[in-house]
């Protein structure tokens, strides 16, 4: 188990017997409500990880680094950015994932740039996050997190 | 039938995919079904403790508290308690959103929800040692400290951006989720 799933399950399980200890009945209500949502939420998310899954398997580390090497320039900060924009990846594959990446030959800015929107920006996720917020917000949230993955590049390029 | 595509627009495009990639190589097919497996499998170990919390925040925190600690006039200290939370995030940023909804029922300010997710998706505070020992310092402080800053930024114009109706719709939604 990561350190992410320790910490999230002791916080709920202490929570829990917290409230349980406090009132039965509110707890039972809470546990039942967070339940609900999880179902609703899970038809969308099955589907959604078996495509970024199909994904990953033709993306592969030495298919990015072949497009993210020193050469690559502009259109490789370009690619870098397009390829971490579709795929998600959670950190503990994404941060290993940019190492490699670096040591097989890829240059920092290109690498900076896949690396944030890897993590921030989601398409994969766009239609969910419309239904939850609306399209306005989904495209916002997006572009100013692929707008602080370019900054991310520009510095990368002055300090390396 | 149309509908049924439209809605599982995911399912449709993945079967093709994979489909199409077991023609062309099926070690890839392969691949590509170990993945979805083990990131299934990672999601169901991580994502239900974190809907017991929500339940558990939706039958206990009052309305009240929240508008104070996060509402419209909360200020700096309600981007501090929304960084705080993101911060302590764990999972994908598809979990972030029922999360953000509960905030918002609850009478969150959307710009301060808007920035808990942003920091959800990229500032990861518990694995920051992690992040420094794969990527490196240099690289980890340049990335955390520019996203901090244009998040910030993001969250306050947001504000702006988004009219009065606008977040009005997103609290009514969240009111209408469950």
């Amino acid at each position: 188990m990561s350190i992410e799933a320790i910490i999230i399950y002791s916080l709920a399980l202490t929570l829990t017997l917290v409230s349980f200890i406090l009132d039965k009945e509110k707890t039972l209500k809470g546990i039942k409500k967070g339940a609900k949502s999880f179902r609703k939420l899970l038809p969308t998310l099955i589907p959604l990880f078996l495509f970024v899954g199909i994904l990953l398997a033709v993306i592969t580390p030495a298919f990015i680094s072949s497009l993210l090497g020193e050469e690559s320039g502009l259109l490789g900060i370009i690619l870098g950015l397009s390829i971490g924009s579709i795929t998600f990846m959670p950190p503990f594959v994404a941060y290993p994932l940019g190492v490699e990446l670096l040591e097989s030959g890829g240059a920092y800015p290109q690498v900076a740039g896949f690396l944030v929107t890897v993590m921030s920006v989601g398409l994969v996720y766009f239609a969910a996050e419309s239904k939850y917020f609306s399209k306005k917000a989904a495209i916002y949230r997006n572009a100013i997190s692929f707008l602080g993955a370019i900054l991310v590049i520009l510095i990368v390029m002055v300090v390396y | 039938m149309k509908t049924i595509i439209k809605n599982n627009k995911f399912l449709f495009l993945s079967i093709f995919l994979l489909i199409l990639i077991s023609f062309i190589d099926l070690s890839l097919t392969y691949q590509a079904l170990t993945n979805a497996g083990n990131q299934i499998l990672s999601m169901l170990i991580i994502v239900p403790p974190i809907f017991l919390l929500i339940g558990l925040f939706d039958v206990w925190v009052p309305r009240e508290t929240i508008i104070k600690l996060m509402g419209e006039h909360s200020g700096i200290q309600g981007m501090a308690l929304a960084f705080l939370l993101g911060g302590f995030s764990a999972g994908p940023t598809i979990a972030a959103f029922p999360i953000a909804m509960i905030m918002l029922k609850k009478g969150a300010k959307y710009s301060n929800v808007l920035f808990f997710l942003m920091v959800w998706s990229s500032l990861k505070l518990p694995i920051l040692f992690y992040q420094v020992t794969t990527i490196g310092l240099s690289l980890s402080v340049i990335i955390n400290t520019a996203m901090v800053f244009i998040f910030i930024l993001g969250a306050v114009i947001a504000d702006k951006v988004f009219t009065k109706e606008e977040k009005q719709a997103f609290e009514r939604k969240a009111q209408n989720i469950e």
